[in-house]
């Protein structure tokens, strides 16, 4: 970005108007490449959603072209940690290369779980490249329907 | 699915990231597409464009979301395919939320070796 002096007194339409089309001509001239490095956009920490319902939460994490067997999910204390490796996809030496977005390595990312969360039921499951964990609450924090008989 | 292709075409769409590259005369596409299944993939060749759609299931948007971070939208991205892509042999693969096409170059564009004989 330019500095542009402050101009204090005098506003000329027609100068500005010149300036706005610099300011377009110089934002075509951007070299603009997508920065976008996949999935694993956020370094090497995955994005994650985290919806909340009655009974249980719901961890989803996007890990396209990673094995299950790649993915260690694991609970320390009310920490979470989802852990894994992204392989690279195989091609051979000769092959010439047009665009290489795709992203590969290890990654991690852990989550502090609220203390409603039971520990021991939680399982996980990948299907079509995204990690699912279901994260059950204690039975003593779900919301309870009380039915009251009325004589 | 109760879609519209009406529905379909408003949706917010991503182009989806992935690696291109030609290997031993064949064009390979590879596409992180996560929470797409294979029937949900939606690929087709229309004169000279290879059109890809992706439709991930849509969450409930009223949800109540500790955390959002995941990017929405479904994948579309549309190529345009020289005359040297054989239209007729398109393969593609669905696999763990990546989806893999292979475009075969057509055996006229294919380097040939000569062979030069010796009298």
């Amino acid at each position: 970005m330019n500095l542009i002096r402050w101009k204090t007194p005098g506003f000329d339409p027609a100068q500005e108007l010149e300036r706005i089309q610099q300011e377009i001509n110089r934002l075509f001239d951007l070299d603009y490449t997508d920065r976008s490095m996949g999935l694993f956009d956020r370094a090497t920490s995955p994005a994650i959603d985290v919806v909340e319902e009655e009974d249980h939460f719901t961890a989803m994490c996007d890990l396209p072209g990673v094995d299950q067997k790649d993915v260690d999910v694991s609970i320390a204390g009310n920490v979470l940690t989802i852990k894994g490796e992204k392989k690279m996809s195989t091609r051979s030496e000769k092959a010439k290369v047009f665009r290489k977005e795709e992203w590969a390595g290890s990654f991690q990312r852990t989550l502090s779980l609220p203390r409603s969360v039971d520990p021991d039921k939680i399982q996980a499951e990948m299907t079509d490249g995204v990690l699912r964990i279901q994260l059950p609450k204690r039975e003593e924090v779900k919301p309870r329907q009380i039915s009251v008989n009325v004589s | 699915m109760a879609t519209t292709s009406k529905e379909l075409e408003a949706r917010r769409t991503v182009r989806p990231v992935g690696n291109i590259w030609e290997e031993d005369g064949t064009v390979m596409l590879r596409l992180e597409m996560p929470g797409v299944s294979k029937n949900d993939i939606d690929l087709r060749v229309e004169n000279d464009q290879l059109i890809v759609r992706g439709t991930r299931q849509v969450e409930d948007e009223n949800k109540s979301y500790v955390i959002r971070e995941r990017a929405r939208g479904d994948f579309a991205q549309t190529y345009t395919l020289d005359d040297t892509i054989d239209r007729e042999r398109i393969e593609a693969k669905m696999e763990r939320g990546i989806l893999t096409v292979t475009l075969h170059l057509k055996d006229a564009v294919k380097p040939r070796k000569i062979e030069v004989k010796a009298r």
